[in-house]
């Protein structure tokens, strides 16, 4: 098997790893037992120009950070960089590598008052207070339900007598709409007969006979009554007599 | 014969004539004509939508609308029972038989109490605090099937699913948490990554204080005796042995409830987690140390 590989991956301390996975035979002799990190400037330009010449992702410097785990800016390239919010973030997300102090993840004094203004508002009774407005209402339905209750009993207790009252009421008002009624066609059998054959009610002469009919009815009966009174004046009269009397 | 003649002969015409296809066959008897839209003088012109606005563009108004007149379905505003939905809270169900089920899938560890925030690791449920949700209801679907023993926090629960947790052993409690607390349980990473201090748990509306002030829903405000004595009263309504915990190997797990003051379990207020450097930064200033404590 060959190996071809490009000059630049060739570095020492590769060869011997590579040649041990290589399935031919090996007769090169592992050389670099110990290796030495050489930490010189220049080698160290040498690694940074290496580095610089592999990266071909052509990613720009603030999301090769991201990639690899780092915050993206190190100095702020906007006015949110600088607000509290961004930097406690970058604390959050990249802990203390971020370089963020963690204190300003802590609300300040400022916070707090407003915190607690903002609480005073927004929650105005506390936890007891509460429990005792719930309890407060919670006895006022209660009552208004016990109340309405109560009234309802007592209305249903008298709703007999006034199912009777009723009934009765309705039950007069008919008897004396039937009264009426056979009063007024008992007239008009009279005026009827009187003519002597069939005459519409609506002629001038029925109408007229009828009304004398009335007049007569009316009088009658005034008639009745006054000699209903009378007599329930002599009968007074006659009872205080025998009272007298018997005195 | 004159029938084979016929038959050739009508056979020879069949293949002179073009293949059947859509161009020349003839509808049905008595099919419906379509109309077709005229052109020009043919009904051409507006094509029967009629002149100017809606019609004539056919942009057909919305369900109801009314042209600017107050709308028949707004005229008269009375469905009552809509009233003041916007400011109901909405607990979204959970059931029993999921709980059942993500225990014995093992998606939540039942050696430690359980909370929103564990049901919401399982995967199994989700909800949205922006949209008036205010937490799991636990539900009595698959209560007959109920057999785990825990120590579990829900938003809403019925006399029932706390009876079928309790005769497991189990303990229930019901806590209110404000919307924001609700969206650092849904995601605690998103929240411990914005580098902020852990707040404290709001107190619960006026209209929620009665259901968790009280021992009969096991709410988190209640008394724990009074709590104990609704233990044994439910135990004795739903006739089961109520199991004694007191004696049990998990006793210390039972008895494990958040502060009313507390977000997550082994956290306290004003708490500063790191994940990144796996680290929390507690205050020491009396100032925060009062606020996180109030």
């Amino acid at each position: 098997m060959s190996l071809c590989l490009r000059p630049k991956y060739l570095r020492p301390n590769l060869i011997g790893s590579l040649f041990r996975y290589s399935t031919a035979t090996t007769e090169i002799a592992e050389t670099n037992d110990h290796v030495l990190i050489d930490d010189s400037d220049a080698a160290q330009a040498k690694e940074a120009e290496i580095e610089r010449k592999r990266n071909i992702s052509r990613l720009a410097p603030s999301h090769q950070n991201l990639i690899s785990g780092r915050r993206p800016y190190e100095e702020a390239k906007s006015i949110t960089h600088l607000t509290v919010k961004y930097n406690r973030k970058m604390y959050g997300k990249y802990g203390s590598a971020s370089g963020v102090n963690p204190i300003l993840c802590f609300p300040t004094r400022k916070d707090i008052s407003e915190r607690l203004e903002y609480e005073a508002v927004a929650y105005p009774y506390s936890i007891k207070q509460m429990m005792d407005q719930a309890a407060q209402k919670r006895r006022e339905e209660e009552l208004k339900i016990e109340q309405r209750d109560r009234e309802v009993a007592t209305k249903h207790a008298k709703l007999e007598t006034w199912k009777k009252e009723l009934n009765d009421k309705i039950a007069k008002k008919l008897s004396e709409a039937n009264a009426a009624k056979e009063k007024k066609e008992r007239l008009v059998d009279e005026v009827r007969r009187h003519f002597g054959f069939k005459l519409d009610p609506r002629d001038e002469r029925f109408q007229e006979m009828l009304a004398k009919r009335e007049k007569e009815q009316k009088k009658l009966e005034k008639m009745a009554r006054k000699e209903a009174r009378e007599k329930q004046m002599i009968a007074k009269l006659q009872q205080k007599n025998v009272g007298i009397g018997d005195k | 014969m004159g029938s084979r003649q016929i038959v050739e002969k009508s056979l020879s015409m069949l293949r002179s004539l073009p293949r059947i296809s859509l161009a020349n066959i003839r509808d049905n008897p008595n099919c419906k004509k379509k109309s077709k839209r005229g052109r020009a003088q043919h009904g051409g012109d507006k094509h029967g939508a009629g002149n100017k606005g809606s019609g004539q563009r056919q942009n057909f108004m919305r369900l109801g609308y009314e042209t600017g007149n107050n709308p028949f379905y707004l005229r008269v505003p009375q469905e009552h029972y809509y009233r003041g939905h916007h400011l109901k809270r909405e607990y979204p169900p959970f059931t029993l038989l999921q709980l059942q089920t993500i225990i014995d899938k093992d998606w939540v560890d039942i050696s430690k109490p359980i909370d929103i925030a564990s049901i919401i690791k399982s995967g199994i449920y989700t909800f949205y605090p922006d949209q008036k949700q205010f937490g799991i209801h636990l539900t009595d679907e698959g209560l007959d099937n109920f057999s785990a023993k825990i120590n579990i926090e829900v938003q809403w629960a019925s006399e029932q699913v706390i009876a079928a947790i309790e005769r497991n052993g189990g303990v229930i409690t019901t806590a209110y948490y404000d919307p924001h607390s609700l969206f650092l349980l849904k995601n605690p990473k998103k929240f411990f990554e914005s580098g902020q201090a852990i707040p404290r748990r709001m107190i619960p509306p006026p209209d929620a204080i009665e259901y968790y002030t009280s021992a009969k829903t096991r709410g988190y405000l209640a008394d724990p005796e009074e709590i104990s004595k609704e233990r044994l009263k439910l135990a004795q309504k739903y006739g089961y042995d109520l199991p004694n915990i007191e004696n049990d190997p998990n006793y210390n797990m039972l008895c494990e409830r958040k502060d009313p003051r507390q977000i997550f379990y082994g956290l306290q207020p004003g708490w500063v987690v790191n994940l990144k450097d796996n680290c929390i930064l507690k205050p020491k200033d009396q100032d925060l140390l009062q606020f996180f404590n109030s």
